[in-house]
């Protein structure tokens, strides 16, 4: 008995040292539905999984497979383990990071989800995999007039892109409207109304692709920020300064012909249908002295909701945007200092902020983040749950003397579900903020002793 | 981990009043030094009692631009 536990104790501590890809065997998808929403530029996949381990050893990981273009235009994979049944259900996040895996086929993208503990042999686990995909919707006409609507194509696979034997699955694509051109049809594939259902597939082997095209109207408003700077200056003497510099972009497909204003007017529901003329920004609750202006001046269209939990936007750019039209435009407001910026246990500070961007349903293609800290701030240090680039820069702004220095942070390719808080720690002796008022002392003071110095000199030329 | 907040030493809604009081003050303290300037004679002038009053009214006026410059806005 005790050299039966020794043997396998072995084969286990063996199988364990091998590197994870040839586990990629052991575990087996027992039933996966997957839900594509195509409502919106944003396509949303959620994918909820159960996975069978019908290996010998316990398996600690699996890989979600991708094809090239989907890892390309992939914002973000978020993944829940579920435990406990019906209504007592649990979801507990699970780590997912981006794998690399040397024999792929095709280019095949990963990502590796470690589950919450080993999955043991036999036994299964149900999984709820989100993932996000940016500039997946292609514009089929390219270019349209102002009166026609908005159709797109999206490639994906009917199969489950997986590098493990899949038992039984099903995919729902849902659309915003009733309008779908063609879709390709695998058996069994059919359409009702917005949704269109490809399956039940029974077992498929691994890494098997079918892949479809879907011809569709989508309408919901292509809003693409190009470039997004947002500057968050902290001052101690009691506010957060935010600046944000936007460059938006009307992503869908190109206007052609011209714009009638009449026609635009008049017939709004038919003409610039994919147009869109007002965006809505979520600003923090107590925000103050909101501003709207771009390189012209001051933007008077747009309206403000103070409320309790958070604060509401409701701005027009000076034009309605159709496929290919650019908007800048500058966005800046003020919250108080004791929201956001808080004390560790340690003793250093830090500033609890909301990364992204405030604007809804909208891609920002290029994020960055500078946070300011005030002059005689040192060690600082982001703290993110995604990666970003993080640089170091030196501002000169009121009073200063050496400058401030400024944690920018980078990220490209970010959606509305990155507005997740960040912390960047800083370390800061209170009495360094004397050194603004010092320096204005010493200004008055060197006034009086030049006037001391006139009233005292004497310039006579003759003796007295 | 209850996070303690941090905020201005002085309270923010009390920065128009004290840049009034701290100015006025430095502003006055600022006439008492010139008066003094131009009543005393170069032979009964005495640079202590000038060097204290200019050092004191420069602290009050440096002080009441800090504040009166946080009041309307510009958080240095």
């Amino acid at each position: 008995m005790a050299a039966r536990i020794g043997i396998f104790a072995v084969v286990v501590a063996v199988f364990l040292s091998i590197p994870a890809f040839s586990s990629a065997q052991d575990l087996q998808i027992v039933n996966a539905e997957r839900r594509i929403d195509l409502s919106s530029h944003i396509v949303k996949d959620f994918l909820t999984l159960k996975v069978e381990n019908i290996g010998i050893s316990p398996a600690a990981e699996m890989l979600l497979a991708f094809s090239p273009t989907q890892i390309k235009n992939l914002a973000m994979v978020q993944a829940l383990a579920i435990t406990g049944k019906k209504k007592k259900k649990t979801y507990l996040p699970l780590d997912v990071k981006p794998a690399e895996q040397p024999d792929a086929p095709n280019d095949t993208g990963y990502y590796r989800v470690t589950f919450v503990s080993p999955l043991g042999p036999g036994e299964t686990v149900s999984l709820e995999v989100l993932y996000i995909l940016t500039n997946s919707l292609e514009p089929f006409p390219v270019e349209i007039t102002q009166s026609e609507s908005q159709l797109v194509y999206y490639h994906d696979s009917a199969v489950i892109l997986s590098p493990y034997h899949v038992k039984q699955q099903t995919t729902f694509v849902k659309t915003p409207s009733t309008r779908v051109e063609s879709f390709t049809s695998i058996e069994p594939a059919n359409r009702a109304g917005k949704e269109i259902k490809y399956g039940p597939y029974e077992n498929r082997a691994s890494y098997s692709y079918a892949p479809v095209i879907i011809h569709f109207e989508n309408n919901s408003p292509f809003a693409v920020v190009e470039e997004l700077v947002r500057e968050i200056e902290i001052s101690h003497w009691g506010s957060l300064q935010i600046t944000e510099h936007y460059r938006l972009t009307h992503g869908g497909a190109r206007h052609k012909g011209v714009f009638s204003r009449v026609d635009y007017q008049s017939k709004r529901s038919v003409s610039g249908a994919s147009s869109f003329n007002a965006l809505l920004a979520v600003l923090p609750p107590r925000v103050n002295s909101v501003y709207y202006r771009d390189d012209i001046g001051n933007i008077s269209t747009s309206h403000l909701r103070t409320g309790f939990r958070k604060s509401e936007l409701e701005f027009e750019p000076r034009y309605p945007l159709f496929g290919g039209w650019r908007a800048t435009f500058i966005i800046g407001y003020r919250v108080p200092l004791e929201d956001y910026l808080f004390e560790a246990s340690d003793g250093r500070r830090y500033l609890n902020f909301t990364f992204g961007c405030p604007l809804v349903e909208t891609i920002v293609n290029k994020l960055t983040i500078k946070v300011v800290l005030p002059e005689g701030s040192k060690d600082p240090y982001a703290i993110l749950p995604f990666t970003v680039n993080q640089d170091l820069q030196v501002k000169y702004s009121y009073l200063d003397i050496v400058g401030r220095t400024v944690v920018v942070l980078q990220k490209d390719n970010v959606v509305p579900t990155h507005n997740v808080p960040f912390q960047v720690y800083y370390t800061f002796k209170p009495i360094y903020m004397l050194a603004e008022p010092f320096m204005l002392v010493s200004a008055f003071f060197f006034v009086f002793v030049a006037s001391l110095a006139y009233v005292h000199i004497d310039l006579n030329i003759a003796r007295k | 981990m209850a996070a303690k907040p941090i905020a201005s030493p002085i309270s923010v809604a009390l920065y128009p009043t004290l840049s009034v009081f701290t100015l006025a003050i430095g502003l006055v303290i600022t006439a008492i030094f010139f008066i003094y300037e131009t009543t005393s004679s170069r032979k009964n002038r005495s640079l202590g009692k000038e060097l204290a009053t200019s050092a004191v009214a420069s602290v009050f006026l440096g002080f009441g631009s800090l504040f009166l410059l946080l009041a309307s806005g510009v958080y240095v």
